[in-house]
């Protein structure tokens, strides 16, 4: 879930889903090491990502979470997605298996995340247009049936890489505006309204 | 409680530091305090662990990183072997923080490997390693050892109470903290644990019917290591020396094999000589002949389900120690 930890500061945990080689990481280290700047800090694991981006209206701290797009770990993905504000979809504009799975995905990720998640269709790869198997149009028509944004990128030159993260960043501050909202109180905390003392 | 804390006047002049560590004290506080009787407290929680333990101890015997589609250059042995001693150490803590670290200690191991054949090889690393890494070590974390003398494999206990450990976190640890990297190696072990209970023959790169073979041939060495594990106990209890078997049950200590077979307890006619035995003597040399026979065959059966590369020095100890068993029991009788 988004979370408003400060004034105009939103944290946001990001899911990427995408068959195994469709370049899901290499996208996210594209844009992680693409953001000179040096004081934001960001977290460059080998699975696990964050990145501070700054808006104009506020400042956005993405989580980002890698998954394991072998088919075989498929089952596990709802564990991942579970409380993510937003989510990208990859498959590779080269691989017309990545597309199928790709709309596997997002059939899953609609049926059970939550409702106001904000998915992006990425096909990647852009640069590799001669062995394109899945046409823009295609993509795009899909992801307008399915009511998704969609964009092209290539994580090799760089293409729309910032557009994506820049404009999801936007949308999760959109859709969560300054107003304290989304902040979990911790249910524990109330319980008990006992004082305690040390004794001497 | 951390409302109630910082209400109280005590508090009023501390940092919002201070307050932190405060409350971290006090987690670890109540909950060491309260650990018998929220860990693994209720009868389920216990089967789920041993189930999964088996589980594990069975893919042990014959689960290669390649099952799992991890590349060679990944297969670092060395590295992955820290990874799951930290992981080990799960079991050594009793503050829900202490536990979660051991996992987050174990997935930067994982991440680091990850990350240095990344820079060497000049391909990003990603979750499609690291899962995959990660369910291998979460298996491998129990050095499978194998007694050669008694040419059984021996399972120290796995990271046991794996179901146990992750519960015990999800819900004692405080939710605040449980965010971001740590909530993502978390999942991650949360995700691997319950590959590996759902795992069956098509989960892995293998062969369906070599799968069950696998399977089969560890049910039965695992049989065969607790028969004669409870045979050494029994020796060893003899010899007041039950204070080792109490802390690693299934890892008999070659002197008690020894003992066994000097003293003869479950061999009986090892000393006779033939002239000694009488009619009498028939029923039971007959009963512990089949009883031979039979764990003779299952070990055969085990063995034969080991790839080359693991029967060769296998076959070379037994044959060492066979020739040293000689010697101990025929002193003299070779020179």
């Amino acid at each position: 879930m988004a979370r408003r930890t400060a004034n105009k500061s939103l944290q946001a945990k990001l899911v990427l889903l995408g068959d195994m080689g469709t370049g899901k990481t290499s996208l996210v280290l594209r844009f992680v090491k693409g953001q000179f700047s040096e004081y934001q800090e960001s977290t460059i694991g080998a699975a696990f990502f964050t990145q501070v981006l700054s808006l104009n209206e506020a400042t956005v701290k993405f989580d980002i979470w890698d998954t394991a797009g072998q088919e075989r770990y498929h089952s596990l993905a709802p564990m991942y997605y579970r409380g993510a504000a937003a989510a990208i979809v990859v498959y590779d504009i080269t691989s017309m298996d990545s597309f199928v799975r790709a709309k596997k995905w997002v059939r899953e990720v609609q049926r059970q995340a939550n409702s106001s998640l904000t998915m992006f269709l990425v096909a990647n790869k852009a640069d590799l247009e001669g062995d394109r198997k899945v046409s823009n149009e295609e993509g795009e028509e899909y992801a307008r049936e399915s009511g998704l944004s969609f964009l092209e990128t290539s994580a090799k030159t760089a293409q729309n890489v910032n557009e994506l993260f820049y404009e999801i960043a936007k949308r999760l501050v959109k859709a969560n505006p300054s107003r304290q909202s989304g902040i979990k109180l911790h249910t524990r905390a109330t319980e008990s309204r006992r004082r305690y003392f040390c004794c001497a | 409680m951390e409302a109630a804390m910082r209400d109280h006047p005590l508090w009023t002049t501390a940092s919002e530091e201070d307050i932190d560590c405060a409350l971290e004290g006090l987690e670890k506080y109540v909950m060491i305090k309260l650990f018998s009787r929220t860990f693994s407290a209720t009868p389920e929680d216990a089967k789920i662990d041993n189930e999964i333990s088996e589980k594990i101890s069975l893919l042990q015997t014959f689960l290669k990183p390649e099952h799992l589609d991890i590349p060679p250059i990944l297969q670092n042995e060395a590295s992955l072997l820290l990874a799951e001693k930290e992981l080990l150490k799960i079991n050594a803590f009793k503050a829900p923080h202490e536990k979660l670290l051991s996992i987050l200690n174990c997935c930067r191991v994982i991440n680091n490997v990850l990350l240095n054949v990344a820079m060497s090889e000049h391909v990003p690393a990603g979750a499609d390693d690291f899962l995959p890494v990660l369910i291998y070590v979460t298996i491998k974390a129990s050095p499978l050892v194998i007694d050669l003398f008694l040419l059984v494999c021996h399972f120290q206990a796995n990271p046991s109470k794996l179901h146990s450990n992750l519960k015990f976190i999800k819900l004692f640890r405080r939710q605040e903290k449980l965010i971001s990297e740590a909530e993502y190696y978390f999942t991650n072990l949360v995700s691997a644990t319950s590959f590996i209970v759902d795992l069956n023959a098509k989960s892995l790169s293998m062969d369906e019917n070599k799968f069950e073979e696998s399977m089969q041939a560890a049910k039965l060495m695992n049989k065969v290591t607790n028969e004669s594990s409870s045979t050494c106990q029994m020796s060893q209890q003899q010899n007041n020396e039950c204070s080792f078997s109490e802390k690693m049950p299934h890892k008999p200590n070659a002197t008690g094999v020894f003992e066994v077979l000097e003293h003869g307890s479950n061999y009986p006619y090892m000393e006779a000589k033939s002239k000694g035995l009488t009619v009498g003597d028939v029923e039971m040399l007959l009963s512990d002949y089949k009883d031979l026979v039979n764990k003779y065959t299952i070990l055969c059966k085990a063995i034969s389900c080991l790839s080359t590369s693991e029967r060769e020095p296998l076959l070379r100890q037994i044959e060492k120690q066979s020739a040293a068993t000689l010697i101990s029991h025929h002193p003299g009788g070779i020179f």
